[in-house]
């Protein structure tokens, strides 16, 4: 049922970034409004379908783990949040993509921002949907039975999200400096955005790291493994680190910092995807 | 025409919120010269001019430098397999290469100086930077607006209201939905209502680097007063030391028994749900204590915690097997690890391992067996589910007994350094929180009677949050032409 669900939010998405694009090209304040509702309405439409897969996780859960008492209860619900494998992360990420922006870009989030954000949401999703990924739910395996599961994976993903929304304004301030457009906001403006989303996804990356070690720390205990998902997470850090202390650098403000947004999502992208895919280490179930 | 005016009154930077907008917080800078540098001089006068190690250390470029090195080198670090044998990097990148890698300490990156040396020079970054601005951090913090101050903040806007009416009650409500209570003085003649926000601010960037060094300081504190080791225990098998990474052994302190190690399953054939430790354990002075240790539910005693880490089964005896041909069936005993004929001559068979419950299937046995030339091939004898083993040439093989023990595997740590690591993930919240999400501002409206009736003046500045601060400058002014003249 999620699965339809989600097809349906991702053609929501799509429509949405038609919209946008539409708007910006006509510039058509109707049409940019049109779109935002559309966004928002897409985006609890996403939301419902996380809680449903949230609910039907559970409902199995009680099969094979019954409980009894309100925190047993309560800890089970917990647990079985949809967040405990490569294609509920995918579908969390899509999620979080379109909220982060919506949230923090407010009034700015229009024309092919809007357009750049949204199609990045329906890309992920399309993925999730249509690239071979196991949508299936599965009983936990025991080192993901931790309260600790739903706030590490939240945090790391909203990090994410932020930073992928980031690039996106990167991409658009690198073309708005070489050349510049009406219907694109002023490059000031997109790097104050760019630092806006720099700033939410290293606090939620930071929390992210945070959180994943206090977890470690009572799984393995170690809070610090130096496995490729942690390592490549302190790179992504460190990048994002260079970036929010080179915009106090004379001569590195402006293009570099967008650049450095690009190179920070490509380690994102590497943290997620490639450490999963090319390296094996303790996270490797994700 | 308040909209014209807004625009060209941005919140430029005045000269004593310059310092206080620190947007680095560890370049150091001169109140007049806004735009921040690697290494402006020292402004304090009779201060003699920093030297260029100092100046080095607490600028900015070297940790924007520092951490491109350390994101090139943990890059390389995930990229070289970590903490191999030397003949692993020999077979992979030949004898020359394998054995530099090897030699350089690349193969062991985070603990080389590759990666130490940078970090320690971060850490000293950090300091300096700390030894450098928050002491002045801290005295502006705890620098209260005062009336003198706030009415020397750049103008924002004026209104003029007519002599027969009193600005003070429009004044004080506009106020009071945009700034909650103001204080409000006289000073020099004027009524001055002022308000400030954010005023800790620039503590911010100082707890998050120092919350960083405190983090290191816990890695440190573990590398040289922690102890971390295995401890593996037979079911009801007792045990006073665990195992050193370098085989020593080091006492608990303690005694802990192993009563009894369960694994649970989903199902059979499914993924495994629980690993769990039931132990008993004996300190002197008092009772023995019982306790479950699972993998996310460490148990602690006395200095020590366990953590569930590894099981399995070892066998206390040879497997016994049944081995069926046709009608034919005959009992052969199978010792681990030894090549044993089975009857007819045909078939060789091995046992390799045994497992206490294999998906949930329950015991089994896994043979290798060979049948004539070529290599030998694995199969597992389920000891409750016959009917799944497949066939071993013209055999069918079922277990008679197969004898094992439970065995449990703890990963057992004191780290001292925890405690440090935590304060730093703590005291980021704060720092996090003041250095994102305060946005400091100041702001001041004036009253001076005028021949014709009243003045009032917007003052305000904020160094960090133009948006924020437009806005509000636009919803002030707006409740401020109440009862004005036009």
């Amino acid at each position: 049922m999620t699965g339809l669900l989600l097809g349906w939010v991702m053609l929501i998405y799509l429509a949405v970034g038609l919209l946008y694009l539409a708007g910006g090209l006509w510039d058509s304040a109707r049409l940019q409004r049109g779109a935002k509702w559309l966004f928002w309405s897409g985006l609890g439409l996403h939301t419902f379908a996380l809680l449903a897969r949230w609910w039907e996780s559970y409902h199995i859960a009680l099969g094979h783990t019954p409980v009894s008492g309100w925190s047993g209860t309560l800890t089970l619900i917990v647990h079985q949040a949809p967040l405990s494998n490569f294609y509920e992360s995918l579908i969390f990420f899509a999620w979080a993509i379109p909220f982060i922006a919506l949230v923090s870009f407010r009034r700015y989030l229009q024309g092919y921002l809007g357009t750049v954000v949204a199609i990045l949401a329906c890309v992920i999703l399309a993925y999730a949907s249509l690239g071979g990924v196991d949508s299936r739910i599965k009983p936990l395996m025991p080192a993901l039975k931790s309260n600790w599961l739903l706030i590490h994976v939240v945090t790391c993903f909203l990090g994410y999200a932020a930073f992928t929304v980031g690039f996106g304004t990167a991409l658009l301030y690198l073309k708005q400096s070489r050349r510049p457009t009406a219907s694109l906001p002023p490059v000031s403006t997109l790097d104050h955005l760019i630092y806006q989303a720099t700033i939410i996804g290293f606090l939620f990356l930071t929390l992210g790291i945070l959180t994943g070690a206090v977890w470690a720390e009572s799984a393995w205990g170690r809070y610090w493994s130096w496995d490729p998902k942690e390592t490549w997470s302190l790179i992504t850090w460190f990048v994002y680190a260079t970036l929010l202390h080179a915009r106090l650098v004379k001569g590195w403000q402006g293009r570099r910092i967008a650049w450095l947004a690009v190179l920070g999502f490509g380690a994102v992208l590497f943290t997620y995807f490639g450490v999963s895919f090319l390296l094996t280490g303790l996270h490797s179930y994700m | 025409m308040a909209k014209a005016k807004v625009q060209k009154t941005t919140p430029k930077v005045e000269p004593e919120d310059t310092a206080k907008s620190s947007r680095g917080d560890k370049t150091p800078r001169s109140p007049k010269e806004p735009k921040p540098g690697p290494r402006p001089p020292e402004p304090a006068p009779g201060l003699q001019a920093k030297s260029w190690v100092w100046g080095t250390l607490t600028s900015i470029r070297l940790t924007v430098f520092l951490l491109l090195i350390l994101a090139a080198l943990a890059v390389i670090g995930t990229v070289i397999p970590q903490d191999q044998p030397l003949g692993q990097y020999i077979r992979q990148y030949g004898e020359g290469l394998g054995m530099f890698l090897y030699r350089s300490g690349l193969t062991s990156m985070y603990y080389s100086p590759w990666f130490v040396g940078p970090i320690g020079l971060l850490a000293l970054n950090i300091s300096a930077c700390l030894v450098h601005g928050l002491p002045r951090a801290i005295r502006r913090s705890f620098r209260r607006l005062t009336p003198e101050a706030a009415a020397a903040l750049p103008e924002r806007g004026h209104r003029y209201w007519a002599g027969g009416t009193d600005p003070h009650p429009v004044v004080a409500a506009a106020l009071k939905e945009e700034w909650g209570r103001p204080h409000r003085e006289t000073f020099q003649g004027q009524e001055i209502y002022f308000w400030e926000q954010g005023r800790f601010r620039p503590l911010g960037p100082y707890l998050v680097h120092l919350s960083l060094l405190l983090i290191l300081a816990g890695g440190l504190i573990g590398k040289f007063w922690g102890v971390e080791g295995r401890l593996a225990l037979v079911e009801n098998e007792q045990a006073d030391a665990f195992v050193l990474p370098s085989r020593t052994e080091q006492p608990l302190g303690f005694q802990v028994r192993l009563d009894k190690f369960q694994v649970d399953f989903y199902g059979q054939g499914a993924a495994p749900k629980e690993f769990r430790s039931d132990l008993t354990v004996f300190q002197t002075g008092k009772e023995p204590e019982q306790a479950v240790c699972r993998v996310n539910d460490p148990v602690t005693f006395g200095k020590y915690t366990l953590y569930q880490s590894s099981y399995g089964a070892q066998p206390t005896g040879p497997v016994v097997l049944q081995v069926k041909k046709g009608e034919h069936a005959q009992t052969v005993e199978v010792p681990m690890r030894k090549m044993v004929e089975l009857p007819g001559g045909q078939v060789q068979v091995m046992a390799m391992q045994v497992q206490g419950d294999l998906e949930g299937f329950g015991p089994a046995v896994q043979l290798a067996y060979r049948s004539g030339p070529g290599h030998p091939q694995g199969v597992w004898v389920l000891k409750d589910h016959p009917e799944k083993t497949e066939k071993v040439g013209p055999y069918q093989i079922s277990v008679v007994s197969l004898p094992f023990q439970w065995y449990s595997v703890f990963q057992v740590k004191h780290d001292p350094g925890v405690w440090w690591v935590y304060a730093g993930f703590i005291l980021l919240l704060p720092g996090f929180y003041l250095a994102f999400f305060r946005v400091p501002q100041r702001w001041a409206v004036t009253l001076e009677p005028t021949p014709r009736g009243w003045k009032g003046r917007l003052l305000g500045a904020s160094p960090r949050s133009r948006d924020l601060f437009l806005a509000r400058q636009d919803r002030l002014l707006e409740l401020l032409k109440k009862g004005t003249e036009q």
